[in-house]
């Protein structure tokens, strides 16, 4: 706001005009482009060498214990060995399902769950602000504490069983985490407590963003309440609702912290995700060709995911501008 | 039936009184214009009218029924925002329809509706096209529309034309004008023009500070203002108001005006209008439109301190500040800048204000 | 203190020229305004005055000498902006003061700048109120106080008090002609009202498709249009526009309701133009031949009254009328029309006016 008498700021006036702004940029972006290459090299570099070293890797038997050292990995190259082992990997195969599962399960909750919370804070309420900031604390908290919390609750003599037998009025004793089935149900209880604010918070900026006129607008033209989320609202937040979608599910796959802290992946490989079989195999077993082939297959996974969110907002985008 | 009353209407937000206690009635098939600077309540009004806001105190009546607490979806009127509040990720058809199919009608009638309605509001080239990037122009056109089609017996419409460029206006003037002809709703119309609210209104409500201060014909507002402010509001220029006092010199009454040390004498009926208040203080109205340069003894004299000739008109100011006074001609007036200019006000065009409380003496 | 000259500029975007060749010259402490509907190039033209935007092609003259390739900090053009732009929570001293204490001009100096701005405008009783508490005048010269400390060439004013209510804004605009009249500086204005530009301009440019149509004084351009567009653009009500019906040898507009026989019509006149304002209504007599005219609408506005005319049988065109007063007209009644043979305008082929 500084020194408004100033000549340098062009008049957003009344009359809106075409300036030249989108042209300049566009010869501004290019100048920009050449400026930053030396930096963007670097970058690229840096996240290049980490891929390249373990492509490299995933092709050989190699293992820091072997004694060479890992350019010379070449010695103990097995070609797609790595590749073919994990496609024939039952443990493997378990660990994907399991993320998958799990995926599956808590995204689409957490994000009705959210979406939910949003639409109900877009209303005035008693008491709105102090709701508002109580819901954000579970994002706010470090998630191995979370962990360490949910293992407490979810003990046999713990909290939860003992909230249940108050409301059922008999003695209950479920074994959550050492119950395969059920752990895997506290783990995911465990990541909607964690992550449904998140959903919320996306989801709220999105809604928030939609001009309160139009909703009353259509409030005027007759739209009863879940029409206007399903002509006006919905339409007009389908974009942040992929992103929202996108980034749990991405987040989701790379589930490590809580899960282990609460069942370290059991009872067995019960609550063995990716990620905790990752670990598993790269401590214990110290196949590093493997994990690293395993690695690079996740990443293609993310990228597709990634990828596919992208498009459909590129379309969208498309969609708008058209 | 709709007409609309508004029954001792009061609206508070926090210590803020938007609205006091106002009484209004707009008669069924009406065209009334609400009327006033900004801040002044005209909004908030049409809100509760619509029901996007709720009375503190008092009642809303669409014809016999009560409405007051019946939710805006509910109350069916029609509402144009002051930014057109288009559906930006629909088509203009798609807009045009929304409230066909919320309302659950077939897709046929829809369609039958929404021709219908655009090619009355010239939409029916760009009936298929994506609102995004449609001139403002159009955007309300498609605001009207949309919720003309519907045949809503009360229709609001809040500012339409303040963002629409001049020449456009005067097209959408005589359109709304149609539009009413054709539909007979009762349609209220805010704005903060009174060259709008005069062309378009069969009768305006003027408001300030959240009071009713007159509601009558735009002749009525502009010939017999209630008080001072509206007097000021209406007209372009508004009406020359100079303070002075009441001075009788025999069985003749003069106003004074002491900062200018000159005196008017008042027409009988004015000064038997007078006998009804007690204060000598009064302020001395008359129209721009009513000056007439005159040398004969009786009249006032001011210097000529600005002219503007905008077109077939030509504004001359006269005096400064309190003592100003302006006169409007029809074509050139042959005045020198500084000099010292004799007028009066036109036979019977004088009207008087008590000081204190601003009403009109009559 | 500048005359500002631009020479055959012209400026695109992409695809549009959105200022096409224009060359004007502004003269130094003029009020100069630029008037035109949305997209003509009036933005355009002030970004590229004050150095904002350079031009594709041709030159700009800032008192004779060329800018057209210096950046805008070098041509020390005030900006004023819309809705003025004061910072609430200073006061008009401060405000005032901004600028200058902004580029650490040492303090007896800013005292004597703004001594001389407050003097200049006439402010000094209001510098300790915050803006909220001064009126819409007051505030414009605060405005403009701040902006002449700076000891710029010229002000450039893009629609500044559009926001403002309409009442407001006919105060304003004679305020600001006054500010300009006293502090003598050169003021560009853009404005997309008519009656704003002829109010205060000295002289006006009107604009078109990023084209200068035509400059003059307000009254030149009002009376004597360079073309049909030019004329529809000022006034209102619109002038009456219609176009030239041939009957072997007689001549009628406006669907036979007038006739021009007995007018001296140029040779190649195609349309005629009558202003609202000189067209006359009286009753109709037994006397009047010709075609019979009915009122189709009265708009009664207080100072003047606008009646709507048209033919009786086969109605195409409206003529309309500005009448003095409030007479008493009923919608229906048959009148006769009537016009001073001076105030008609002829246009040609090519919406060109033909002067007599």
């Amino acid at each position: 706001m500084s020194n408004v008498d100033d000549t340098a700021k062009p008049v957003a006036s009344g009359t809106v005009e075409k300036t030249d702004s989108h042209f300049h940029a566009y010869g501004k972006n290019r100048l920009g482009l050449y400026l930053t290459l030396p930096a963007q090299i670097l970058v690229l570099f840096i996240a290049l060498f980490p891929l390249l070293m373990q492509l490299y890797i995933s092709l050989t038997d190699w293992t820091p214990l072997t004694g060479v050292r890992w350019p010379q990995a070449y010695q103990l190259w097995s070609g797609l060995a790595n590749y073919a082992d994990l496609l024939d990997d039952d443990r493997f195969y378990g660990a994907l399902w399991r993320t998958f599962f799990i995926i599956i399960v808590a995204v689409p909750i957490e994000f009705f769950l959210g979406l939910a919370m949003a639409l109900l804070f877009m209303d005035e309420f008693p008491a709105k602000r102090l709701f508002y900031s109580a819901l954000l604390v579970p994002m706010m908290i470090v998630p191995a504490v979370a962990g360490y919390m949910f293992f407490l609750l979810f003990q046999s003599g713990g909290p939860i069983n003992q909230l249940l037998s108050l409301a059922l009025g008999t003695k209950v004793a479920i074994s959550w985490l050492s119950d395969p089935d059920l752990a895997l149900a506290a783990v995911i209880i465990s990541d909607i407590w964690q992550w449904t604010p998140l959903m919320f918070l996306i989801l709220l900026a999105g809604l928030l963003g939609v001009p309160s006129e139009q909703l009353k607008a259509a409030t005027l033209l007759g739209a009863s309440p879940w029409q206007r989320f399903l002509t006006i609202l919905l339409p007009k937040i389908k974009a942040i609702m992929v992103i929202a979608l996108a980034i749990r599910t991405i987040e989701l796959f790379k589930i490590f912290d809580t899960l282990y802290i609460m069942t370290a992946g059991g009872p067995g490989v019960a609550t063995e995700t990716i990620s905790v079989f990752i670990f598993k195999i790269t401590t214990q077993e110290l196949v590093w060709g493997y994990v690293a082939a395993l690695a690079l297959l996740i990443l293609f996974t993310l990228s597709v995911i990634a990828g596919l969110a992208m498009y459909f907002l590129q379309r969208k985008k498309r969609e708008v501008a058209a | 039936m709709s007409d609309i009353r508004l029954e001792n209407l009061t609206k508070r937000f926090g210590s803020f009184t938007a609205i006091e206690n106002m009484n209004l009635h707009i008669r069924d098939g009406e065209f009334l214009a609400l009327l006033g600077p900004s801040g002044c309540g005209k909004s908030t009004t049409m809100n509760i009218i619509a029901g996007m806001e709720k009375p503190t105190e008092g009642k809303v009546h669409f014809g016999d029924r009560e409405v007051s607490r019946v939710p805006m979806g509910k109350r069916g009127v029609g509402f144009v925002f002051q930014n057109y509040a288009i559906f930006t990720h629909m088509t203009v058809r798609q807009n045009l329809e929304y409230g066909l199919r919320m309302n659950g009608l077939p897709a046929e009638e829809r369609k039958r509706k929404a021709n219908e309605m655009a090619s009355f509001m010239e939409l029916t080239s760009m009936l298929e096209k994506p609102t995004a990037g449609l001139s403002v122009n159009i955007l309300q056109r498609i605001a009207i529309g949309r919720s003309a089609v519907l045949e809503p017996a009360i229709f609001l419409l809040d500012e339409p034309l303040s963002n629409v460029d001049a020449a456009f206006r005067s097209v959408m003037r005589y359109e709304l004008k149609q539009l009413q002809r054709r539909f007979k709703q009762t349609m209220v119309y805010v704005t903060h023009d009174q060259l709008e609210a005069m062309t378009m209104a069969d009768r305006i409500a003027v408001m300030d500070q959240g009071v009713l201060q007159q509601i009558g014909t735009p002749l009525e507002v502009y010939n017999n203002p209630a008080n001072v402010f509206v007097a000021n509001f209406i007209g372009a220029p508004g009406m020359n108001l100079l303070e002075g006092s009441l001075v009788s010199e025999g069985d003749r009454l003069f106003v004074n005006f002491a900062e200018l040390q000159q005196k008017i004498e008042l027409p009988e009926s004015l000064a038997t209008a007078t006998q009804a208040v007690k204060s000598r203080d009064v302020v001395f109205g008359f129209r721009p439109e009513e000056v007439e340069l005159d040398t004969q003894p009786g009249g006032l004299t001011l210097p000529a301190t600005f002219l503007e000739r905008i077109g077939a008109r030509t504004i001359l100011h006269l005096g400064k500040d309190v003592c100003e006074v302006k006169a409007v001609f029809e074509n050139d007036v042959e005045v020198m800048l500084d000099s010292q200019v004799a007028f009066r006000p036109a036979m019977g065009s004088e009207r008087l204000f008590e000081a204190a409380s601003g009403k009109r003496i009559s | 203190m500048a005359s500002i000259v631009f020479e055959n500029v012209t400026k695109a975007f992409g695809d549009t020229l959105a200022v096409d060749n224009v060359s004007f010259e502004i003269k130094d402490n003029e009020f100069f305004c630029f008037f035109g509907p949305p997209l003509s190039g009036k933005t355009t033209i002030l970004r590229l005055m004050l150095g904002l935007d350079s031009p594709d092609s041709g030159d700009i003259y800032i008192d004779g000498q060329k800018v057209t390739q210096l950046g805008a900090a070098e041509r020390n053009m005030a900006m004023v902006f819309q809705n003025l732009a004061l910072f609430p929570h200073m006061t008009a001293l401060d405000n005032i003061r901004f600028p200058l204490v902004e580029r650490r001009i040492p303090e007896p100096q800013i005292r004597a700048k703004v001594e001389e701005a407050s003097d200049k405008l006439h402010i000094k009783h209001i510098l300790h109120k915050p803006p909220a508490q001064l009126s819409g005048g007051e505030r414009q010269r605060v405005a403009i106080a701040r902006a002449l400390v700076r000891d710029p060439v010229a002000y450039l004013m893009d629609d500044p008090i559009s926001a403002l209510d309409a009442r407001l804004r006919e105060e304003t605009r004679v305020e600001l002609k006054r500010i300009q009249r006293e502090i003598g500086h050169t003021l560009v204005y853009v404005t997309h009202d008519q009656e704003e530009a002829m109010s205060v301009a000295d002289r006006m440019a009107i604009l078109k498709d990023g084209h200068v149509e035509q400059i003059g004084t307000p009254i030149e351009i009002y009376d004597q249009p360079a073309n049909s567009y030019v004329a529809a653009l000022l006034g209102a009500p619109r002038i009456n526009l219609f176009n030239v019906e041939e009957h072997g040898k007689t001549w009628t507009a406006g669907d036979g309701l007038l006739d021009l026989q007995s007018e001296n019509v140029p040779l190649g006149t195609k349309r005629i133009g009558l202003r609202p304002e000189n067209l006359k209504i009286r009753d109709r007599s037994d006397k009047d031949l010709g075609e019979p005219a009915q009122v189709v609408s009265v708009e009664p506005l207080g100072g003047f009254t606008v009646v709507s005319v048209a033919r009786k049988d086969n109605a195409n065109e409206v003529f309309r009328a500005m009448l003095r007063g409030q007479p008493q007209i009923d919608v229906g009644t048959e009148v006769a029309l009537g016009w001073d043979p001076s105030s008609m305008l002829f246009f040609d082929e090519g919406d060109r006016a033909i002067s007599i």
